[in-house]
């Protein structure tokens, strides 16, 4: 009992945290104090890696048993060589092919694998195709995050038709076309406040800090919005393509995962 | 060392129990055969001795198993890894890190040893596998059997008493193979390692085991090889021959059934191979081919003859997958004409030529992804745009498959995805079939059932083309061998003739009788007087 | 090679440099240092694997960066062509100043991906998992795993291409996709099968990590040090108590890392690789520490006040200070002593 009231504490403070963080240009208009520092890009990076590590430490929770070790360690292998295509042969504005697998394994797995699906793809990927830097984080714990959320469509897939349904499918594809939305305005989140520096200069003389504000907000909103509209439809289309079969493969693979031995005293 | 009593396990969900009152004693230093047909429970027993069944699989499990004196039921693995070592089928499904020495070290890691004596122990494991030369390799620029090596080194590192291999050897070519068994000897031989063994392909390692144990549900047998082997179904054509004719005792190797072999009076014996007439229907015309750059085929002449039936043979790397290759336009020749029925292929592509010429990939698994076997047939027939579905039901039952279709196939055992493989490959009903190293991870009785369905082909009037490294398969099928060297063609004509005398390719039978020009143990044995 | 935790110092170093200072003369500075270093180390590092070119991804970054903030940004004295004010979002004028800001901050910011990358380039890729805290073992061995598989997957995807194609498979559209995608999948599934096994004999996962009290001491301990950190903020943030707030903050990412450490404890790991440290290093951090000696702390001789340009409202020449130009010329040991020992 306890344990999932500390676990629920984790979490949500984390995600607190970690939006707070991501809002934190928009904090400096707002307050319209000096405290520039307060929205400095390094710290925004250092609360989004002590998030991210404290939600790492909360998955792992008791250990990970081989099975799993080895299940990720495959699942994120081909996840990476898919990311690896991408990035070589880079598609339409902000589609990536890895949230396909990241999303599935989520599901079907639970919480712990998606988010470690998530984040490891993108560090593995960073690793072989050479982008480790500051920005790696926040990919990392946002990916995270749409694995970690997975389980959630559960409620409305079992509503929209139950097991293996095409409005499973349905739902599935709607939450993948959320997180493209999500994940795009989150990487976007980040790229402001180094591009531009402090945030103590949103405004033009004579216009106030609300309007500065709402300014900020449609000019975000029209920049953010096509880049991440090809992220959600790239979701939603390899959702629709390959979603079913691979929900099925991973299905099978769950029940070979799921048989552990109980020690029961039985006789022939 | 090992004592098992009155062991029966079923796996989850299954009714009919894998393993059933099994009773057996492995003394320790033994080197241990475990044969049996698949499915007989092989694996299951493996894996009992180390505690992966059923800590790993689940299922139930009753009975008693002491392995030096500890509980593996009670331990499960991760208690009996200090006693017991694995070494499982697939290379590359064993390691974690990219190279042979981290690989080996990884096991090490989480010991608690020290620095120091960690060393001490990687240098002794790389030594005993000779693997120093390769200590610093990436994993997966090794070859089967170096890779085979380095999991058996893993497994070494954390000095446990027993060695449990399991069908080490199915995916590696004979040299690897070779290695493989003959590092596995040395180990039993010098350090008295205990060693268990499953394994279909004997031959290699019958000189040196001590202990046979022959599955087979309630008619188990065990004991020394001596006493086995006369009763065991499925031999070597050496041991077929040896125990038909009484000799005795029982000779293992060739050298023992020499002595043998010279005192039966054997008449010299020339076959006449057939005179084909047939249009030519596969030729390669000063063909180069060249595989990542590197020359794989240097002016190759070859003329194939509609209805024949040919083996293509060869060492290691010789350039024969690539051959196959060259017909189904997978790769195009650097230099030289590929022709099909008289036609150049170098303007069609893969798709259009695979409607008239089969072909069977190394690996099976890589064609199957449906949910059930009808679901495969149906994804080639949309590929090649066919209607005509009424000879499917015809395929299927020649291959054995009709009770399967709708099987999920990748539950099938390994033999029967291969004839799936095969069903999606000839739903064009091609007049050619090409064949990449069919006999790959096949037991005894798959080899038989596959040779059936290859002589049926071929009396139908189709031309068969093998790939294979398994000169005992070979020797009672096909009418023709072309041996590949180094990417020439070295020898081509009549197996009789091309086999016969070969030091490296011929058959047991071969070398036993060598101027008879027989080659399997039933020709041997229809020749001589009983 | 340089040992890791030099190589961490230098790119502390210019993490710290990049943050410091807009200047432009000290910015294109750092630029060519950093150019110099990935000279050396190209012809010396062992995965050339970007995709991008510094050259390029520096003009883009700088370009992006200006007009995104002189489209957001209308401050400053300097206004170089007025947009009809009915034009949604981009009515209104383009200032220089803005330009130059956002110029200068997308320069820094290439400069920090190009630090990076020269980094990770010279590091070895088991170095880089071993950079994984203790405490996440698990995780370590998840990705020393992937990596591993990825030449196995990649070829194995090359062998059901082929399998694929003799059975008259042709890739047209994003569904022909399917006939790859799958089997490997499942055959990386079945794998991971037999790898788990492997593992398992091997004594893996033989203890979990920490038992359930442990578990429930680390959740409090996390959940305490995240509190601290979100209060710690807000305090520094809405009611502007900057020492309290910031005290708060460090302290509960002490906390957090205390705690980390003592998990690691728990994994009894003996690490197999061990680089030596030699003069060659000494000399990388010692460079790398007089910079950031020089850029963080007020020395008398230093003008500190020529680190922070600021073109607004009026762009003005910038200025420039030697000391401080030494040091970023430190930052070049590391190709130095590269070239010294080829």
């Amino acid at each position: 009992m306890i344990q999932r009231f500390l676990s629920a504490t984790i979490y949500t403070l984390s995600s607190v945290l970690g939006i707070f963080a991501f809002l934190a240009p928009f904090f400096g208009i707002m307050l319209q104090n000096d405290n520039a520092q307060a929205s400095a890009p390094w710290l925004m990076s250092a609360i989004v890696g002590l998030c991210f590590i404290s939600l790492l430490v909360e998955v792992q929770g008791t250990g990970i048993n081989a099975k799993h070790v080895a299940l990720l360690g495959v699942l994120v292998a081909i996840n990476s060589i898919l990311r690896f295509a991408e990035v070589a042969f880079p598609g339409p504005g902000g589609f990536t092919p890895i949230f396909l697998l990241i999303i599935l394994s989520g599901y079907v797995f639970g919480a712990q694998i998606g988010f470690l699906m998530g984040a490891l793809t993108l560090f593995v990927s960073a690793l072989i195709t050479g982008g480790v830097g500051p920005w790696l984080p926040y990919q990392m714990i946002s990916a995270a995050w749409v694995g970690l959320s997975a389980p959630l469509i559960k409620p409305l897939a079992h509503l929209l038709g139950g097991a293996n349904s095409r409005g499973e499918l349905l739902a599935i594809m709607l939450f993948g076309a959320v997180w493209g939305f999500a994940y795009g305005a989150i990487m976007n989140l980040w790229f402001w406040p180094y591009a531009t520096g402090a945030s103590t200069h949103y405004w033009q003389p004579g216009v106030g800090p609300i309007e500065t504000l709402q300014r900020y907000a449609a000019f975000y909103l029209l920049t953010s919005f096509v880049w991440d509209s090809f992220n959600a439809a790239g979701n939603v289309v390899l959702l629709a393509c390959f979603g079913a079969p691979v929900l099925r493969a991973l299905r099978r693979f769950r029940k070979r995962l799921d048989f552990t031995y109980q020690p029961s005293g039985s006789t022939v | 060392m090992i004592t098992i009593e009155q062991l029966t396990f079923h796996y989850p969900e299954t009714a009919q129990p894998t393993l059933h009152n099994l009773t057996l004693h492995i003394a320790a230093g033994s080197f241990t055969l475990i044969m049996g047909r698949s499915g007989e429970g092989k694996s299951t027993l493996a894996r009992c001795i180390g505690g992966l069944v059923p800590h790993f699989s689940g299922g139930t499990i009753s009975g008693h198993i002491r392995v030096a004196e500890r509980d593996p039921i009670a331990l499960g693995p991760s208690g009996m890894s200090r006693i017991v070592g694995y070494v499982f089928q697939e290379p590359e499904a064993q390691a974690v890190m990219d190279r042979v020495e981290d690989e080996i070290a990884f096991a090490l890691e989480y010991t608690g040893l020290s620095r120091t004596e960690m060393r001490l122990r990687i240098e002794e494991v790389l030594d005993l596998l000779d693997l120093a030369a390769l200590r610093d390799r990436p994993l997966d620029q090794l070859s089967g059997g170096e890779r085979q090596r380095v999991a058996i080194a893993s497994a070494l590192a954390l000095r446990p008493q027993i060695l449990v291999l399991d069908e080490p050897t199915s995916q590696l070519d004979p040299q690897s193979a070779e290695d493989v068994l003959q590092a596995l000897i040395r180990l039993n031989n010098d350090l008295g390692l205990t060693i268990i063994l499953v394994e279909h392909r004997i031959e290699r390692v019958l000189p040196f085991v001590d202990h046979i144990i022959y599955l087979d549900g309630d008619n188990t047998l065990s004991g020394a090889p001596a006493h086995l082997l006369p009763h065991l179904p499925h031999v070597p054509p050496l041991i077929a021959v040896a125990r038909t004719l009484g000799w005795s005792p029982l000779p293992v190797t060739i050298k023992q059934a020499l002595r043998f072999a010279r005192a039966t009076n054997v008449q010299p014996n020339q076959t006449i191979a057939p005179q084909i007439s047939s249009p030519t229907i596969l030729e390669l015309q000063h063909v180069h081919a060249a595989y990542l750059k590197q020359a794989v085929l240097e002016d190759i002449n070859l003329t194939i003859r509609a209805g024949e039936f040919v083996a293509l043979l060869g060492r290691n790397g010789a350039g024969k997958s690539s051959l196959l290759k060259l017909f189904t336009g997978l790769l195009r020749p650097v230099q030289g004409r590929v022709l099909i029925d008289g036609r150049d292929i170098a303007s069609r592509d893969t798709a259009a030529l695979c409607r008239d010429i089969g072909y069977l990939p190394q690996d099976p698994n890589a064609l199957l992804f449906a949910e059930s076997v009808m679901g495969e047939l149906d994804q080639s027939l949309r590929n090649q745009q066919l209607t005509d579905r009424s000879y499917i039901p015809q395929l299927l039952m020649e291959l054995g498959l009709s009770q399967y279709a709708q099987t999920y196939p990748r539950d099938l055992s390994v033999g029967e995805r291969q004839r799936v493989a095969l069903a999606a490959v000839l739903v064009s009903q091609p007049r050619v079939i090409l064949l990449d190293e069919p006999t790959r991870g096949l037991d005894y009785g798959a080899k038989q059932r596959l040779a059936e369905l290859l002589r049926t082909w071929h009396r139908r009037g189709m031309t068969v083309l093998l790939v294979t490294h398994d000169v005992e398969f070979v020797a009672g099928l096909v009418d023709r061998v072309i041996l590949l060297g180094h990417g020439a063609i070295v020898a081509d004509g009549p197996t009789a003739t091309v086999l016969g005398t070969s030091p490296l390719f011929a058959p047991q039978i071969a070398r036993l009788f060598p101027t008879s020009g027989w080659l399997t143990a039933e020709q041997a044995l229809q020749h001589i007087a009983p | 090679m340089i040992h890791p935790f030099a190589w961490l110092t230098w790119l502390i170093a210019v993490t710290i440099a990049l943050s410091a200072t807009r200047n432009p003369l000290y910015l294109i500075l750092i630029g060519q240092a950093l150019a110099i270093v990935n000279a050396v180390s190209t012809a010396q590092s062992r995965q050339p694997l970007t995709f991008w070119k510094p050259n390029t991804l520096v003009v883009m970054l700088v370009v992006t960066s200006a007009l995104f903030n002189a489209l957001l940004v209308r401050y400053g004295n300097t206004v170089l062509v007025r947009l009809p004010a009915w034009l949604p979002l981009l009515g209104g004028p383009i200032t220089l100043e803005a330009l130059v800001y956002g110029a200068l901050n997308g320069l820094a910011l290439a400069y920090i991906f190009i630090a990076f990358s020269i980094v990770q380039r010279m590091l070895p890729i088991s170095t880089l998992i071993g950079i994984i805290p203790r405490a996440f073992y698990p995780l370590a061995i998840v990705t020393a795993i992937a990596i591993t598989f990825v030449p196995t997957t990649l070829r194995q995807a090359q062998h059901i291409r082929e399998a694929q194609a003799i059975r008259g498979h042709q890739l047209r559209r994003l569904r022909d996709w399917l006939p790859i995608l799958m089997p490997l999948l499942i055959g990386g599934l079945e794998r991971a099968f037999q790898l788990a096994e492997s593992l398992a004999s091997r004594g893996f996962a033989s203890q979990p990590t920490q038992s359930t009290q442990q578990h429930r001491s680390t959740q409090l301990t996390i959940s305490v040090a995240l509190t601290g950190l979100l209060s710690g903020w807000m305090l520094r943030l809405i009611w502007a108590y900057d020492t309290l707030g910031s005290i708060l903050m460090f302290s509960s990412a002490i906390l957090l890392f205390g705690k980390l450490w003592m998990l690691g404890k728990h994994a009894p790991h003996t690490r197999y690789r061990q680089f030596t440290w030699n003069n060659a290093d000494t000399a990388v951090v010692l460079c790398a520490s007089v910079t950031i000696a020089v850029l963080l702390l007020p020395w008398p001789a230093i003008e500190r006040a020529t680190l922070g340009y600021y073109p607004y409202p009026l762009v003005s020449q910038p200025s420039f200070d030697l000391g401080i130009g030494f040091a970023i010329v430190g930052l070049i040991w590391p190709a130095v002593t590269q070239y010294i020992k080829s």
